[in-house]
């Protein structure tokens, strides 16, 4: 679906972590035409201040309900904002944007890595990989037990591993120390979440296949390679992340958003937010 | 969605309703844009809004509401949610002779009514531009004025040179004042000579109407303008970013990957005005104003200043509808002023007579 201004109306909203929100919107035109990792730009109400949009990830789309839920957390004037809209209220979301996970036809077996609030990033796709009969394992690094999303949020199927900094609830340490173990059950993996954990994705993701002991094997027949960044390429890939950036227009005319490629720049909204980990170039990456 | 446009409006948002004092206003009742009398739209198409903003060569946009350059990229990317063939003309992304990869991001962040950006001319370089976006715009009958930039006068007048006849570009306009790049030609708006230079050596090389951005950080600009009025610009764009910085949420470094950005948006239209206002008293050639545009208010107030016509850019972030009502909502403001066309309120805000205190100098400047 081509992105358009949406008039969404919020049905209900709540605190369900600490400084964290769960926000349902009946947009019936999002709800049906968004995938996952795809997001919405959403005009915040006091322009004489906030002059730009703030960018969220379609937490969850429900067709038949034409509901979204958008999942963030309170960082400042904007998000602050939003917790005070009331319900029946309608506001003005510019989505469905960016380009979503690309998941292989033949995968059976989905990694979700999540840190944080990058849940929100990952969480749609539980839910098509559920609808789609395939096996979905969450892993989820947060600070301390209070600030780990709640299973009851998740679709039944799903298997939830929890890691804590603090080892107050399930693994002590990264979650991506959590990793290892299932890199030869998953077939693919996908993640959200700060910066450092992706790049630490992508180092594990680079080295699995010889880790596996997965040869590969003489040249592919024609020779030819799909193009680094094209949704074929990134089907085939291993590990996709959904990357984070200050954003201006969000819909790719500004360059303001952009994080650096192996090949130049790349635009979080229009060539992103989702990228296969071999587009980013993450020694730039702190 | 159309239908229940009205009720969509986001939430808290006010925008300032238009209040003209004229006793014509009273007879025409409140005219609605969305469902106008017949009287009043036949009214409404009999005005003009069309307007020449290069009178020595010709460049008549239908309006006077331009996008901004970097705001709008190359007119394509807002798709179906910007109608481009409403607006009055289309000023492309900054384009340099070379590619450009542009700055280290970070390159934006919000600021108190702003914005600060770095983008640093991110750009494929004006043969890419002419070969991928040239067919397009020739198909277009919106006006696209192509924004050049560069580090040297030689690379303008080859960019310039590069454009020259090329169907569907209909002006230039030359950025030099981009604060964001180290040698983004910042140096040519700060200085009166270079300035000259530089504007009469693009002159030299192409027919098409010339446009120059003036930048807001010199400490008077009306010299500049006025040298650049002489070496043969059509119009002057007024104003460019100010340089800001932005600091990191752990105070251990600039925001910014550039650590500078350029100031845009509501919180630098003070500053547009009183440089429009300015440039108005010292130039004759037309001025296109920018700076801060969110609503038609800002529109008028920048006509008042002298300004012929103006560009919208940060706001367009927010609410990209805006350009397209801009102009249906100033047509309703000439009907309710009785006017056929919005000439009549260009430059009445600028002083009487000569010699008044703004037209003095310096005077409020530390």
């Amino acid at each position: 679906m081509t992105m358009r201004l949406v008039a969404a109306e919020l049905v209900e909203s709540r605190q369900i972590l600490p400084g964290q929100w769960l926000q349902s919107f009946h947009a019936p035109e999002l709800a049906t035409g968004s995938r996952a990792g795809q997001f919405v730009h959403v005009r915040t109400g006091d322009y004489s201040g906030l002059v730009l949009r703030r960018p969220f990830s379609i937490n969850t789309a429900d067709p038949a309900t034409g509901i979204v839920t958008l999942h963030f957390r309170t960082v400042g004037r904007g998000t602050e904002w939003l917790t005070r809209v009331r319900e029946g209220e309608q506001i003005d979301m510019l989505g469905p944007l960016g380009r979503p996970f690309e998941v292989d036809p033949r995968s059976h077996n989905l990694l979700l890595v999540a840190g944080g609030l990058g849940m929100a990033g990952v969480r749609m796709l539980a839910d098509e990989a559920v609808r789609d009969g395939r096996q979905v394992t969450i892993l989820f690094g947060a600070l301390s037990a209070s600030h780990v999303y709640p299973s009851s949020l998740l679709p039944d199927e799903v298997e939830y591993v929890v890691a804590t900094d603090d080892g107050s609830l399930g693994h002590h340490g990264y979650v991506t120390e959590l990793v290892p173990g299932y890199e030869a059950w998953a077939d693919q993996a996908f993640a959200c979440g700060p910066h450092p954990m992706l790049k630490r994705l992508a180092a594990l993701a680079a080295g699995r296949r010889g880790r596996l002991g997965v040869a590969k094997l003489g040249r592919k027949r024609g020779g030819q390679t799909d193009p680094l960044g094209s949704t074929a390429a990134r089907r085939k890939t291993f590990l996709q992340v959904s990357m984070e950036q200050t954003m201006g227009c969000a819909v790719g005319a500004c360059l303001g958003c952009t994080v650096i490629g192996v090949n130049g720049m790349l635009r979080v909204c229009r060539e992103g937010p989702v990228f296969a980990a071999e587009e980013i170039s993450w020694e730039a990456i702190s | 969605m159309k239908a229940r446009a009205g009720a969509a409006r986001p939430v808290g948002v006010t925008r300032p309703r238009v209040e003209t004092g004229s006793a014509a206003v009273a007879d025409l009742g409140a005219p609605n844009v969305a469902r106008p009398t017949m009287a009043q739209r036949e009214a409404l198409d009999r005005i003009d809004l069309s307007i020449d903003i290069a009178p020595q060569r010709g460049l008549v946009l239908p309006n006077p509401i331009l996008v901004a350059s970097g705001t709008f990229g190359y007119g394509v990317e807002y798709g179906e949610v910007v109608d481009v063939q409403r607006l009055g003309a289309i000023c492309c992304k900054g384009t340099t002779l070379r590619p450009r990869a542009g700055n280290q991001p970070p390159r934006v962040t919000e600021t108190p009514g702003g914005m600060l950006n770095s983008i640093g001319l991110q750009n494929p370089g004006v043969d890419a531009v002419i070969e991928k976006y040239g067919p397009i715009w020739q198909g277009w009958k919106v006006p696209v004025i192509v924004n050049i930039a560069g580090d040297s006068i030689e690379d303008y007048v080859e960019v310039a040179r590069r454009l020259d006849g090329v169907p569907g570009v209909a002006g230039i306009e030359l950025n030099i004042s981009c604060p964001n790049v180290g040698k983004g030609g910042l140096q040519f708006a700060i200085d009166r000579d270079a300035a000259r230079a530089v504007t009469a050596a693009v002159r030299r090389a192409t027919e098409l109407p010339l446009l120059v951005k003036l930048s807001p950080n010199v400490s008077d600009v009306r010299p500049i303008a006025k040298a650049i009025e002489d070496a043969g610009a059509d119009a002057i764009t007024a104003i460019n970013t100010l340089s800001g910085l932005a600091v990191s949420s752990d105070r251990m470094r600039a925001f910014l990957g550039n650590t500078y950005g350029g100031l845009s948006g509501p919180a630098i239209k003070p500053v547009a005005l009183r440089i429009v206002y300015e440039v108005a008293q010292v130039v004759s050639i037309p001025i296109v104003a920018i700076g801060g545009v969110t609503c038609l208010d800002d529109v008028l107030d920048f006509l008042a200043c002298g300004a012929v016509a103006v560009q919208v850019g940060t706001a367009i972030f927010a609410d990209p509808e805006l350009l397209v009502r801009l102009g249906d909502e100033l047509r309703l403001e000439c009907l309710r002023r009785g006017l056929t066309s919005f000439k009549p309120l260009i430059g009445t805000a600028l002083p009487k007579w000569a010699g008044a205190a703004s037209a003095k100098g310096a005077e409020y400047r530390p």
